[in-house]
C-alpha cells in the first residue's frame, strides 16, 4: 500500500511501514516515521483476559494519511490499529498516538483544524480531538457496509462517506444522525471521492465501476458521469478483453482548474479540465502515458502533478501544465532533489506490491438465492400438475394448521402414484 | 384460468437470515429509475394516467408471510402498501399469495406487493427521504425496551403518546393479523406497540 500527499512544501509519501516527508525546495534531512518501531498498546488486563481473537497483532501498515488544510498537521491509521497524529511546524514530531477499533481506510481533517474523522472497514465513522490529543474517538455514523472513502465539504459543512455497497451518503457534520442526501449511481463499491478546490457544491467520486461521476452533494443530482476505459480505448481496441479497473484516486489542483484521475494497474493518467460557457462543466483533456502503473499522484500548491510510480528508477514524476498540455518535468531540480532524497529510504523498501489489486476483493460475488430455489418449485408444480385433477383445498385467507396438511398430502400421495404409473 | 392459494407448509424458512451477507439482491440504481408498475400494474396503467402519480406509502419492513398486508389493503384501497421480505421462500409466498387473492377477486388487492430485499442495506435505493411514522410491534418486552430507547434517543424521532393512537385503524390490527401476531395471542403473550415520528432536526 502506498499513497502520496503535498503538505505545503513537504512531499509525503507512506510506503508499507513508513512515512517519509521530502521537502521540495531545501535540502533538509527527509523526516521517517516507521509504524514498527512506534509506540505498542499498553497491555490491560481486561484485553488480556479476551479470547475472542480481538488482540491480534497488526503488521504495521499504513492504511491511510491525512494532511490538514493549513499543511500544519498530518495523521496516519496502520494495520496495527493505531492513529498517529504529527506536527509539521517547525519541525515534525509525534503529538500522539491513539489506538481506533477496527481498521481504517479513510481519515480526513476538519478544516477547522479541530478534529481527525477515520472511517473504518465496519462502516463507522469516528471522529478524534486535535485540541485535546489524546483524547478517545466518538463514534458519528455508520453504513451498513465497509467504508472505503470519506471527505467534507467546505467550511466543515458536511461529511461524505463512500461504501462498498455503492452508496455515497452526505451527512450534516455537527448532527451526523441527520442524512442530508444520497449520491445513487455508481453500480460498484465507491473506491474515491474528492470535494474538488474551487467548485463548492460538487462532489467527484470513482467506482469499481470504472467511472466517475459528478454531483451536486447537497440533492444527490448527478450532472456528469464518465467511463474512464472508454475514454482510455483507441476505437479500433478490443474491448471487453481489459480487466475491469476501478477509480484508485482522483486529485484537484488547488486553483479547481485541473482533476487528475487514476485507474488502478492502468499505467497512465486522465486529466480533466474545466470548460467555461453557461454553466461550468468538466471536460477530459488530455491522457498522459506513463513509464509503469502509478502507486498515487497529488497535486502540489503550485499545482503541478507528481505521480509516485512503483519503480525502483523513478520513484516519482512531475508534470507541469503548459499551454495545453501537460509535460514531465523530468530536469527539474525539485523532482531531482526529491528523487534523491527518498532513494536510499526506497531502496531499503520491497517494491513490489503495486502489481497487486487493492480492490479486486471489493467486487462481489453473485450468489443467486433464487434459481435453485425457483429450479425446485417448477418441479414441485409440476409433479402437482401431473397428479393433476385433485385440486388441492385452498385454505383462503386463514390458515390451514399444520396437521391437516400434513394428511392431505399422505391422502393425495397413496391415491395419485398408481394414476400416474398407469 | 384460477390461481390457486399458495399452502405455506412448500414455503417454510427459518426465521433468521444474515442481513450482513452478500445476497444477490435486485434493487434500483435510485428511487427515481424504480419501475412500481411492474408491482402495482392497476395503479400504473394507461388509464390512471390523469391521476398523480401513485406512490408506496407504507412500508411492512419484515413482512413475513404477509399477514398485515393482506389485512391493510382493504382500509387504504387508494394507496400503496409494500412489504420487504428478506428470506426466499417467505417472500416468494408473499408473492403468490398477492397474485392469487388479486385472480380471485377483481379489482381487490392491487394496492400491496411483496419485495425480496435487505431493507437495512437497500432501502434508500427505493425510497427518497420523507416524514411519517414508525410503527413497532413485538412480543418480546427487551426487543420493545431497545427499540423505544433507540427511537427516543435518536434525535430526528419523537415518540408518539398512546393518547393520540386511540382511532389508529392500524394499531389495533398489528397484534392480530400476522403469523407471529396469531401465534401471541395463542401462547396468551404481550404486545409491546411503540409508535415514533419523524421530526425536523432541531439545529
Amino acid at each position: 500500500m502506498a499513497a502520496l500527499g503535498a503538505c505545503g512544501e513537504w512531499l509525503v509519501s507512506t510506503y508499507e511501514k513508513k512515512l517519509i516527508a521530502v521537502h521540495t525546495k531545501k535540502s533538509r534531512e527527509p523526516f521517517v516515521f516507521d509504524c514498527s518501531a512506534a509506540e505498542q498498546k499498553p497491555k490491560d488486563t481486561e484485553a488480556d483476559n479476551k479470547s475472542d481473537g480481538s488482540e491480534e497483532t497488526g503488521s504495521d501498515k499504513i492504511l491511510a494519511f491525512a494532511i490538514s488544510s493549513s499543511a500544519k498537521l498530518v495523521a496516519l491509521t496502520d494495520d496495527t490499529k493505531r492513529l498517529v497524529l504529527f506536527r509539521c511546524e517547525p519541525s515534525w514530531q509525534v503529538i500522539s498516538t491513539r489506538w481506533v477499533v477496527r481498521r481504517c481506510t479513510s481519515l480526513v481533517f476538519t478544516e477547522a483544524e479541530d478534529e481527525v474523522w477515520a472511517a473504518d472497514k465496519s462502516g463507522d465513522v469516528y471522529s478524534f480531538s486535535v485540541v485535546e490529543p489524546q483524547k478517545t474517538g466518538e463514534l458519528k455514523l455508520g453504513h451498513l457496509s465497509m467504508l472505503l472513502s470519506m471527505t467534507l465539504t467546505p467550511n466543515d459543512k458536511y461529511v461524505i462517506t463512500a461504501d462498498r455497497d455503492e452508496k455515497i451518503r452526505v451527512s450534516h457534520l455537527r448532527s451526523p444522525h441527520n442524512i442530508q442526501a444520497f449520491c445513487l449511481g455508481h453500480l460498484e463499491f465507491v473506491s474515491s471521492l474528492l470535494a474538488p478546490p474551487g467548485h463548492p457544491q460538487w462532489l467527484l467520486s470513482g467506482s469499481g465501476d470504472g467511472t466517475m461521476k459528478l454531483w451536486e452533494y447537497e440533492s444527490g443530482r448527478r450532472l456528469q458521469s464518465w467511463d474512464l476505459k472508454q475514454l482510455r480505448d483507441m476505437p479500433n481496441s478490443d474491448t471487453g478483453k481489459e480487466k475491469r479497473s476501478a477509480v484508485s484516486r482522483i486529485a484537484g489542483s488547488p486553483g479547481g482548474h485541473h482533476v487528475a484521475v487514476q485507474c488502478e494497474r492502468v499505467p497512465s493518467v486522465q486529466l480533466f479540465g474545466m470548460e467555461q460557457g453557461t454553466e461550468e462543466r468538466l471536460v477530459p483533456s488530455s491522457r498522459v502515458t506513463l513509464p509503469h502503473c502509478p502507486l498515487d499522484l497529488t497535486f502540489d500548491p503550485q499545482g503541478r502533478l507528481w505521480v509516485m510510480l512503483d519503480s525502483r528508477e523513478t520513484p516519482f514524476l512531475m508534470y507541469t501544465h503548459t499551454q495545453d498540455s501537460w509535460q514531465c518535468d523530468s530536469e527539474s531540480p525539485e523532482l531531482k532533489s526529491v528523487t534523491e532524497a527518498l532513494r536510499p529510504h526506497w531502496e531499503a523498501l520491497q517494491v513490489s506490491a503495486g502489481l497487486e489489486s487493492q480492490f479486486q476483493h471489493l467486487y462481489k460475488a453473485n450468489f443467486d438465492n433464487m434459481a435453485s430455489y425457483r429450479e425446485k418449485k417448477q418441479q414441485r408444480l409440476q409433479q402437482q400438475n401431473e397428479h393433476g385433477g385433485k385440486k388441492k383445498r385452498g385454505p383462503g385467507k386463514g390458515q390451514q394448521s399444520n396437521g391437516d396438511s400434513k394428511k392431505a398430502k399422505k391422502g393425495n400421495q397413496s391415491g395419485s402414484v398408481p394414476k400416474a404409473s398407469s | 384460468m384460477s390461481v390457486s392459494m399458495p399452502q405455506k407448509r412448500y414455503y417454510r424458512q427459518r426465521a433468521h437470515s444474515n442481513p450482513m451477507a452478500d445476497h444477490t439482491f435486485e434493487y434500483p440504481v435510485c428511487p427515481e429509475d424504480m419501475d412500481w408498475s411492474q408491482l402495482y400494474p392497476e395503479f400504473f396503467s394507461d388509464h390512471q394516467s390523469t391521476k398523480k402519480a401513485a406512490q408506496v406509502e407504507f412500508a411492512d419492513i419484515g413482512c413475513g408471510y404477509g399477514g398485515l398486508l393482506v389485512e391493510l389493503s382493504p382500509l387504504f384501497p387508494n394507496q400503496l402498501i409494500l412489504g420487504l421480505e428478506i428470506r426466499v421462500k417467505v417472500s416468494d409466498y408473499v408473492q403468490d399469495r398477492i397474485r392469487s387473492l388479486r385472480a380471485a377477486e377483481t379489482g381487490s388487492y392491487q394496492n400491496i406487493a411483496c419485495l425480496r430485499s435487505n431493507a437495512m442495506k437497500y432501502l434508500p435505493n427505493f425510497f427518497s427521504k420523507g416524514q411519517g411514522l414508525v410503527y413497532t410491534n413485538t412480543d418480546v418486552e427487551e426487543v420493545h425496551l431497545w427499540m423505544v430507547k433507540h427511537f427516543s434517543e435518536h434525535l430526528l424521532f419523537t415518540r408518539v403518546p398512546d393518547a393520540e393512537l386511540v382511532d389508529d385503524v392500524i394499531i389495533s390490527r398489528l397484534g392480530t393479523c400476522t403469523e407471529e401476531g396469531k401465534k401471541v395471542q395463542r401462547n396468551g403473550g404481550k404486545n409491546y406497540l411503540a409508535v415514533f415520528r419523524r421530526v425536523e432536526d432541531q439545529n
